[in-house]
């Protein structure tokens, strides 16, 4: 009796823990059947590709999570870092450099104010983010009164904008590197590798990443354990506003030109990739591994159906689908959602 | 006594996982009789309330309650089974809970909390009556005496009106069964008093009243009978007059409570000096000298300012006046990183609130204020906080499989091991302990006291414990608190006991009738 | 213009009646009531859709026919918002105005409102939504010219015969009616063999639809001919073509043309071959223009149609055409059609 009831168990920890790198697996074999040319190299790397962006906030917007907190203002961020990375080229006429300087010192300023408004001011994290997130929707668009921002624009004032986006910057977009095929993996997709192993290590191997989930499950004990509860918080913001804004450089380049839009789609891909993640391994809660297989999850999925002809709304259902199946395995399988 | 049970608890059984809780229960509860139930922690006293008051499902056994048919004489015990708190009060069962909280809705006020049963109930009007409330609100409150401000905001009480509130809010129901939870656990005297007296004219009016406390001036001054729970079974039913007091707490503890009398330490060495330290607006300032190797408990009552002291000593709260050294040096942390880095360590009260990271596991719990000695350029040496770990588990005797159980796997008084074990990691030279022993079995508590008292030299070991009990078992040297300040000073080798409740009772012998 | 803005000016402290008669333009005496005296004609602006370059550019013309001819322009933006877009009429109802343009908006919404400014005396236009009134005529953009147009150049560049990939989400108005003209192609063209459909509006859509086109353009190569008949589905596609290294191989038609279009098709190899657009600055125009003749009692039909025109890859590199102004100083097709302009008509574009 109590034999099989043990095996049971681990039986089900097992299916958690495991259950959706299986999914994953199981997913690229039926694509690989059903949809031709979905296994190849070019293939692989564009679903990394596909997916590099939302990725990058995704990482970000889980030092947020860690620390038991949200951002609904990454999106925002990274298409004003968009839009702010066009006005510097092609309307002040910089360098990519000054433009690349100029978005992540945005990312860090929103992160910062983030952090002000929900340590300092004491507002609710989704209240805050959602201010500063209708803050930058309509901040972006003033400087060229709501046009979209490229060569050979007209300004307000009459004057026609002649920058351009420097190629250097464009290479942010369409570089891509030799890895076995020649011109196989492009930048955005380096970053994204970077980025996650960056934050991955920053979270479960260092002592400040550690700090941040104790903030995030007991703010109190973490403050009484000596930790700088505020300034982590604070912290947790601006990687979270940083990581928004260099998704907003790689769309900047990637476009080629500064397009007006809410990155609502980009905030709402994120968080899911991210909530995914919590599934992965059974970890339930945050954490940065977890969220770069869920980014890779959702652009497997979507790059099968595309490749199968299916339409975009059934992709939005799919995506939702394995949303919830992913929370399911979170909070009722590995029941950790009860405190 | 002869007189018919109103309310009958018949073999209750009731299990968490593996671990059996209530191990059949039989219990009777009389009309207009209070009855005492006294456990230790982890007795079970909470689980068997929840499962009266429909909080928990039961796993065997069966509840009645005596019907309230006038018409048909008809009062023998039906099945009562509560699938709901809401039932559970519809049937006549009222429960005030431990919790404050869970009693009173922070955000309305006073009235609208009193009536709020009403409000929601089934027959209750759809429109909101606001006049109506109040005179319903202030009938409530007259009954029961409370002259608290009926339009004032639960959230601006203080703890002890609200429990007054809470209570009052029981009583709207006029219960047949009442049900308190250690109800005087956060109230003054002068409230208690008023508590006993309205328990006393709900005992005439025949409710019968289940009373949970291990205050024996409380049990003393209320109980028609004692029951004593043990291990998740009853262990004693005293209802002979005059009550066998003492055989209650023996079959509580199933044991002799034998006061070990500790030999008691002096020390010449002095580790941290207070000198005119005031915590609150109008106390009276603090000095005091904590030696090396030395343990000293402060007692007081729950409210008195020893949380306030141990926050003001740990950097969490800055006095109004006054100054600190710790080892003849100036103190005056402004964080709990400073105070943490000058070798002032707190185990907080309260470890589900304030300690325990739940995310975490056991090692990963006993390292968190120490990352920073255990990483090397920011990254966290596994391998030592591992070792340290281990070694902690070792000494303390925390019961579990191995360094990386989850926390909420551990007993209560594991837990503890575990939040004392996290200070004990590194040598303090201050070492404070904000009511170690609440929620922990007593063979936990002994274990911990007796760590403390070992490693006691080579630091100021300070306690603070409501429980006088925990104060005699483990300090040197034992103050008082009152009102903010420090009011007495006893070694703890031959205690004038009566001096020493008195002024834990607030001032001197006024009492003495 | 000196002496104007000076009174302006004066206005400001307080002359206000000296200015209002120098802001009247030169030639108004001689246009028909009410423009003979254009200072005292109020229109209003009542918009369903504004962010974006379209709206923007259309609002620019709007207001530079207005300007043009002299009147108040009140511009009232319900920002994607149905029932306040209704409110707005009843607003503008309110202010007193003479003439309503509704631009934009749910059919069901709007019905009823433009019928109580009928109602008030008021002359309304609408454009891009169909208030289901005999007495208001509809400005249109035809969306199934544009279409035409892209895909006659299709068939002139790439013959009679290709695999064809098409962008399209089904459910927006303009979209659906650039469909049917896709759907007519194809039965006309039995060579045309649609491989793939896709298509999202997940913003930024032009990035969204570049992860699309790479997944279909890897399930199918040999695709040749791309028709995205709205430029942010092409400037996805283009990205995707790109990236995909297919730029020679494949090229794009679409729909419609902003500055930032301009630039992609003109860069070297670009797959962007040919779009098809109405300059929606004329759109604007040509609102207030039906407007004005419908308030000088002129009827200027019930379907005032604005003609796109095509813009190739061609012409944007012969004309050295670098952005939307040169677009309409090169291409005077592009600047100014020829609708609704009665002789009294100022010319905005007239310099």
């Amino acid at each position: 009796m109590s034999s099989s009831w043990v095996r049971m168990a681990a039986a089900r920890d097992h299916a958690i823990r495991y259950g959706f790198i299986v999914l994953l697996f199981g997913l690229i074999a039926y694509f690989a059947i059903a949809a031709d040319g979905f296994v190849s190299p070019q293939s692989a790397v564009f679903i990394f590709q596909s997916v590099a962006i939302t990725g990058v906030l995704a990482l970000g917007v889980t030092a947020t999570l860690v620390v038991g907190g949200f951002d609904l203002s990454i999106g925002s961020v990274a298409t004003s870092a968009m839009m702010a990375a066009a006005y510097v080229m092609v309307v002040l006429e910089q360098n990519a450099v000054v433009a690349v300087v100029a978005c992540l010192l945005i990312g860090a300023v929103v992160g910062l104010i983030n952090g002000w408004l929900i340590v300092y001011m004491r507002v609710p994290d989704l209240l805050a983010t959602l201010g500063m997130m209708f803050l930058l929707v309509g901040l972006q668009r003033i400087p060229t009164e709501g046009r979209s921002i490229a060569t050979g624009m007209t300004m307000p004032d009459g004057s026609v904008a002649n920058g351009t986006f420097g190629s250097a910057f464009l290479a942010l977009g369409r570089h891509r590197f030799d890895f076995f095929i020649p011109n196989l993996i492009p930048v955005s997709v380096v970053v994204l590798l970077v980025l996650a192993v960056l934050i991955w290590f920053f979270l479960e191997y260092t002592r400040f990443g550690r700090m941040m989930y104790a903030v995030g499950s007991n703010e109190r004990a973490a403050e009484l354990a000596g930790a700088p509860v505020k300034a982590y918080k604070i912290w947790a913001y601006v990687i979270s506003g940083v990581f928004a804004s260099i998704g907003g450089i790689l769309l900047a380049a990637r476009l080629g030109r500064g397009d007006i839009a809410s990155g609502n789609n980009l905030l709402l891909d994120a968080v899911a990739a991210a909530l995914i993640g919590y599934a992965v391994l059974g970890a339930a809660k945050p954490n940065a591994f977890g969220t770069a297989v869920g980014a890779v999850f959702v652009g497997v999925l979507l790059q099968g159906l595309t490749m199968m002809n299916a339409p975009y709304y059934t992709q939005d259902f799919i995506k939702g689908v394995v949303l919830v199946v992913a929370l399911v395995f979170t909070f009722a399988l590995s029941g950790r959602g009860k405190r | 006594m002869g007189k018919d049970a109103v309310f009958r608890v018949d073999g209750l059984r009731k299990s968490f996982g593996h671990i059996e809780v209530l191990g059949g229960v039989s219990l009777d509860l009389h009309a207009g009789e209070v009855t005492v139930l006294m456990g230790a922690n982890g007795a079970g006293k909470s689980t068997l309330v929840k499962i009266i008051s429909g909080v928990y499902e039961r796993d065997g056994g069966t509840m009645s309650l005596a019907g309230h048919d006038f018409a048909t004489q008809d009062f023998a015990l039906k099945d009562f089974a509560p699938n709901t708190p809401a039932e559970a009060i519809r049937a006549g069962v009222v429960t005030v809970h431990q919790n404050i909280n869970d009693g009173v809705v922070a955000d309305l006020d006073v009235a609208t909390n009193l009536t709020l049963d009403r409000l929601s109930g089934s027959g209750a009007p759809t429109l909101f009556n606001p006049g109506r409330v109040r005179r319903e609100a202030k009938a409530v409150a007259d009954r029961m005496g409370l002259t608290i401000d009926l339009k004032a905001r639960i959230s601006d009480l203080s703890l002890a009106d609200r429990q007054m509130v809470a209570i009052a809010r029981a009583m709207a129901h006029r219960p047949k069964v009442l049900i308190l939870d250690e109800p005087t656990s956060s109230l003054s005297s002068a409230e208690a008093d008023r508590l006993f007296a309205l328990l006393d004219r709900l005992r005439e009016q025949g409710v019968a009243i289940l009373y949970i406390s291990h205050r024996m001036s409380d049990i003393r001054r209320l109980a028609d009978r004692i029951v004593s729970m043990r291990d998740g079974v009853i262990s004693g039913v005293f209802d002979r007059k005059p009550l066998d007091y003492e055989g209650a707490v023996n079959a509580m503890l199933g044991r002799k409570i034998r006061l070990d009398r500790i030999v008691a330490r002096n020390s010449a060495k002095p580790v941290l000096t207070i000198d005119g330290l005031r915590i609150a607006e109008g106390a009276r300032p603090i000095s005091l000298t904590l030696g090396d190797g030395e343990v000293v408990a402060i007692t007081g009552l729950v409210g008195v300012g020893k949380t306030a002291l141990a926050e003001t000593l740990f950097g969490v709260r800055k006095p109004l006046s006054g100054t600190m050294a710790l080892n003849g040096k100036p103190y005056a942390p402004g964080s709990t990183g400073e105070a943490i880095a000058a070798g002032v360590f707190l185990v907080a009260k309260d470890r589900g609130e304030n300690g325990i990271v739940g995310d975490f596991n056991i090692q990963e719990n006993i390292s968190l204020p120490f990352h920073k000695r255990m990483s090397h350029l920011g990254v966290l040496k596994r391998r030592v906080e591992r070792a340290t770990a281990r070694q902690q588990i070792r000494e303390l005797g925390i019961v579990c499989r191995s360094e990386k159980d989850e926390m909420s796997a551990l007993s209560g008084g594991n837990q503890q091991k575990v939040m004392v074990a996290r200070w004990m990691s590194q040598a303090a030279k201050l070492f404070i302990l904000d009511e170690p022993f609440q929620g922990v079995d007593i063979s936990a508590r002994r274990d911990i006291a007796a760590k403390l008292r070992a490693s006691a030299n080579g630091r100021a070991t300070l306690l603070f414990v409501t429980e006088l009990d925990e104060a005699l078992e483990t300090a040197d040297r034992i103050l008082v608190m009152s009102e903010q300040t420090i009011v007495g000073e006893h070694r703890n080798a031959d205690i004038d006991l009566e001096r020493l409740l008195a002024e834990v009772a607030g001032g001197p012998l006024h009492s003495a009738a | 213009m000196k002496i104007t803005r000076r009174l302006l000016g004066k206005a400001a402290l307080g002359l206000a009646g000296a200015a209002l008669l120098m802001q009247v333009p030169a030639m108004a005496q001689d246009r028909p009531a009410p423009f003979d005296k254009p200072g005292a004609v109020k229109i209003a602006l009542v918009r369903y859709l504004s962010t974006g370059d379209f709206f923007q550019a259309y609002l620019s013309g709007v207001e530079a026919q207005a300007k043009a001819l002299g009147v108040d322009l009140r511009v009232l933006d319900s920002r994607q918002d149905a029932a306040l877009q209704a409110d707005m009429v009843d607003q503008a109802i309110a202010l007193g105005v003479q003439g309503i343009i509704i631009q934009h908006g749910l059919t069901e919404s709007m019905k009823e409102a433009a019928q109580r400014a009928v109602d008030a005396g008021i002359k309304v236009v609408a454009f891009d939504v169909n208030v289901e009134n005999p007495k208001i005529p509809q400005i249109e953009q035809s969306d199934r010219d544009l279409a035409r147009l892209a895909l006659e150049q299709a068939i002139k560049d790439n013959g009679e015969s290709w695999k064809a990939g098409y962008v399209y989400v089904a459910g927006i108005a303009p979209l659906d009616r650039r469909n049917e003209t896709w759907v007519e192609f194809k039965k006309k063209y039995a060579g045309i063999n649609e491989v793939a459909m896709f298509g999202t509006l997940d913003n930024p859509i032009a990035n969204s639809v570049a992860n699309q086109a790479r997944s279909v353009l890897s399930a199918n190569p040999d695709i040749k001919v791309m028709f995205a008949p709205y430029d942010e589905f092409a400037k996805g596609v283009k990205i995707a073509v790109d990236e995909a290294g297919f730029n020679k191989d494949i090229k794009i038609y679409s729909a419609d043309i902003s500055t930032s279009d301009i630039a992609a098709m003109r860069e070297p190899d670009s797959a962007w071959a040919a779009t098809a657009a109405t300059n929606p600055a004329v759109v604007g125009q040509v609102s207030v223009r039906a407007l004005a003749q419908l308030l000088a009692g002129e009827d200027p039909g019930h379907n005032v149609i604005v003609p796109p025109t095509l813009i190739t890859q061609k012409d944007l590199l012969d004309k050295d055409i670098k952005n939307m102004e040169d677009l309409s100083a090169k291409l005077p097709q592009f600047a100014h059609a020829d609708v609704a302009m009665p002789a009294w008509m100022p010319n905005p574009n007239a310099k």
